[in-house]
């Protein structure tokens, strides 16, 4: 079996370590014994077909300005929103996420329009919201059919935000979690995050992948079923040492 | 008055961490002499006959140290800011410690100043300190939860250039892309220090075939692993030979932007070169010391670049047996958002002579020591070759239990202070807190 991984404007929008999620994803497929193909997305470039997951990083405002021009003029926000829809996973983070939602509205000047994939938008804040962050995901279910030995109970996912955005979800959208510990979306509604469909959105970085093995194999696991359109149980990898960092972050932080 | 009384709180507040052995107490003097005078750093620098200024993510400290080496060769008394306070309060600290108080005024009697910015401080300090030369050496993804964005470090460096004395001289890396923006930005001279055929990629430095013309460039560059390079500089026409005794590309980069401000200062390039042969690097930056008989290094990692060279630098140099310990902590001064680590690449720690046959032993330390071992483990290392301990001293005893080869310590900078702690403590190296 084979992955694509779509990096979307990894040159531009990679400033948070976040390029450890897709070490995460690639490592854990290829431990798998399946490959993978990492194809950057960028400014200037086509959209690349066959993508399988895409991945969206946290950038500095002047990049964000110039991808969020580029989706819209280029076109690739439309195909991404598409493949969305047709269930192909998603991870955004910080900028990423903000970029896929309605707008953007900075301090001063007009909205940023997003690609309307998240039933969400971003306000700029005066309060910069930074530290680790602990949040209960209702969505990481633990499932006998998926693994069968001895997982955390816990449904937390752990990481580290750094925003000055605050992301509020419309009332039918889904947050990834509630928080723990730390700020999440907004500071005020104690909500992180957004799932619409197999698509994530929030604003922990970490990186937030090899701390949350779970949510790494939810994403192999959706790519291929809906890339070979059947059910796909994905062998069992030794996660001890993940498993140690994730409950060691929740003993630090929470 | 107030300057006078600044300096008097200062003073006794000096006094009193010495006496009460609070360590280092870098920083306290002068954050109140300065809430008493905000003036202070350029009021007390103004005495010092010439001041210069070294900024950048990395490099900093074995920069201004090489300075201050050959500056001291030339018989010329150095004030120099320590222990990685560059921010002003440790300036100001600096000041206030080393004047002279007379009933008619205040004295410092030094030949140079050399300070030390951190690439944010610079912008509110540098022109306090009309120095005569500024030397920008990089900008790298640093502590992301301080500075987070390298676009807005150069943008800020490029409006503060607007405001200094065009007389200034101010020298850049001429390998960087962000470093060399700054020639647009500034009225006066600008030249550039580098390394012929090589360029900073990134984090990593690559080798680059450029058509670009750097002023002060090393030539001809051998690498002799761990005991350093040798390269050559034309200054005058005269082309010289360098034995640098520090390993790395890095430090190349660093001994150019000393030579270049030596020239610029009027030292003996000759003097200077000379003299590297005794030169000794800073606290942790390369530290070469012995542990039960052994060889063993410390190399600092603060951030992506730092890391992924130092980590270029030493695998190529393993053997069998030889161990690694690394400590990550995540303190204010270590940077609190460890997710730095994942840009750092670890995966070069793993490009050795001899991957396959090697069975390496990593050990991870620190407060963070299990995301650490998630990093390796992603980095290529094998699980069962990688002992996570958090608490550094069991963790340093394991590392040097039954130690066949040399140890290698990476530690970022509070897992360093606590780690020179425990080697004085097991006599391994002497007390001090010299930076």
């Amino acid at each position: 079996m084979k992955i694509n991984i779509g990096y979307l404007y990894g040159d531009y929008m990679n400033i948070y370590g976040d390029t450890g999620n897709i070490i995460a994803l690639t490592k854990r497929a290829e431990w798998r014994g399946i490959e993978v193909v990492v194809k950057n997305i960028t400014i200037g470039s086509k959209m690349a077909q066959n993508v399988d997951i895409f991945f969206f990083g946290g950038g500095q405002d002047q990049s964000q300005t110039m991808v969020a021009e580029d989706l819209q003029k280029s076109g690739k926000g439309k195909v991404i929103k598409q493949e969305v829809e047709r269930g192909v996973p998603l991870l955004s983070i910080c900028g990423g996420y903000q970029l896929l939602g309605e707008y953007y509205k900075p301090h001063k000047g007009p909205k940023l329009a997003g690609v309307g994939l998240f039933p969400a938008y971003t306000v700029a804040g005066d309060k910069r919201m930074i530290g680790n962050i602990v949040i209960s995901s209702e969505f990481i279910v633990y499932s006998k059919k998926t693994t069968n030995y001895e997982l955390p109970t816990t449904n937390y996912l752990v990481g580290f935000e750094n925003h000055s955005g605050k992301t509020y979800l419309r009332k039918t959208a889904h947050p990834l979690g509630k928080v723990v510990k730390g700020f999440g979306n907004n500071g005020e509604d104690k909500l992180e995050g957004c799932i619409y469909k197999n698509a994530i959105g929030c604003y922990m970085h970490g990186s937030l992948l090899p701390k949350n093995p779970k949510l790494a194999d939810w994403l192999l696991k959706k790519a291929l079923e809906v890339k070979y359109g059947k059910d796909i149980v994905l062998k069992n990898l030794d996660d001890s040492l993940e498993n140690q960092a994730h409950s060691r972050a929740i003993q630090l932080f929470s | 008055m107030q300057t006078a009384l600044a300096i008097l709180t200062g003073r006794l507040i000096s006094a009193a961490t010495k006496a009460l052995k609070l360590g280092g107490g870098s920083a306290a003097p002068g954050l109140y002499a300065l809430k008493i005078d905000p003036n202070l750093v350029s009021k007390l620098s103004s005495k010092i006959k010439t001041n210069i200024v070294i900024t950048g993510t990395n490099g900093k400290t074995t920069t201004s140290r090489m300075i201050a080496h050959f500056a001291k060769v030339s018989n010329l008394k150095v004030i120099r800011n320590h222990t990685g306070s560059n921010l002003e309060r440790g300036i100001a600290s600096t000041l206030v410690q080393n004047l002279r108080l007379h009933p008619w005024g205040v004295k410092l009697n030094y030949d140079l100043g050399i300070w030390e910015l951190d690439e944010a401080a610079f912008n509110s300090i540098a022109p306090k300190l009309s120095p005569k030369i500024i030397v920008f050496l990089n900008v790298f993804r640093d502590q992301l939860d301080r500075y987070g964005e390298v676009d807005t470090v150069v943008k800020r460096w490029c409006e503060t250039l607007k405001s200094i004395d065009p007389k200034t001289i101010v020298l850049v890396n001429g390998d960087d892309a962000n470093t060399l923006k700054l020639k647009s930005c500034f009225k006066g001279k600008v030249e550039t220090f580098g390394v012929e055929n090589y360029k900073l990629v990134g984090e990593s430095i690559e080798k680059y075939k450029s058509k670009q013309r750097i002023d002060y460039e090393a030539k001809n560059v051998n690498l002799n692993g761990l005991n350093g390079s040798q390269f050559k500089l034309t200054i005058n026409n005269q082309p010289i030979t360098i034995n640098l005794p520090l390993p790395g590309i890095y430090h190349i980069y660093d001994a150019m932007a000393a030579l270049s401000v030596s020239h610029f200062l009027d030292f003996s390039i000759k003097n200077a070169i000379q003299s590297f042969k005794n030169f000794v690097p800073a606290f942790g930056r390369v530290e070469q010391i012995k542990i039960e008989g052994k060889d063993s290094f410390i190399f600092l990692i603060k951030n992506p670049a730092g890391a992924t060279q130092v980590f270029e630098t030493i695998s190529p140099q393993l053997k069998k047996d030889d161990r690694i310990l690394l400590a990550l902590n995540d303190n204010l001064a270590d940077g609190t958002d460890v997710s730095w680590i994942w840009d750092a690449n670890f995966e070069k720690l793993r490009n050795l002579p001899r991957a396959e046959s090697m069975d390496f032993n990593v050990i991870s330390s620190g407060v963070r020591a299990y995301d650490l071992g998630v990093r390796l483990k992603y980095a290529g290392f094998e699980p069962n070759t990688i002992t996570i301990n958090g608490d550094l001293k069991k963790a340093f005893r394991e590392a040097t239990d039954g130690l066949k080869g040399r140890l290698f310590i990476l530690p970022t900078y509070t897992a360093l202070l606590q780690l020179q702690e425990l080697l004085t403590d097991s006599g391994a190296k002497g007390h001090y807190w010299e930076e």
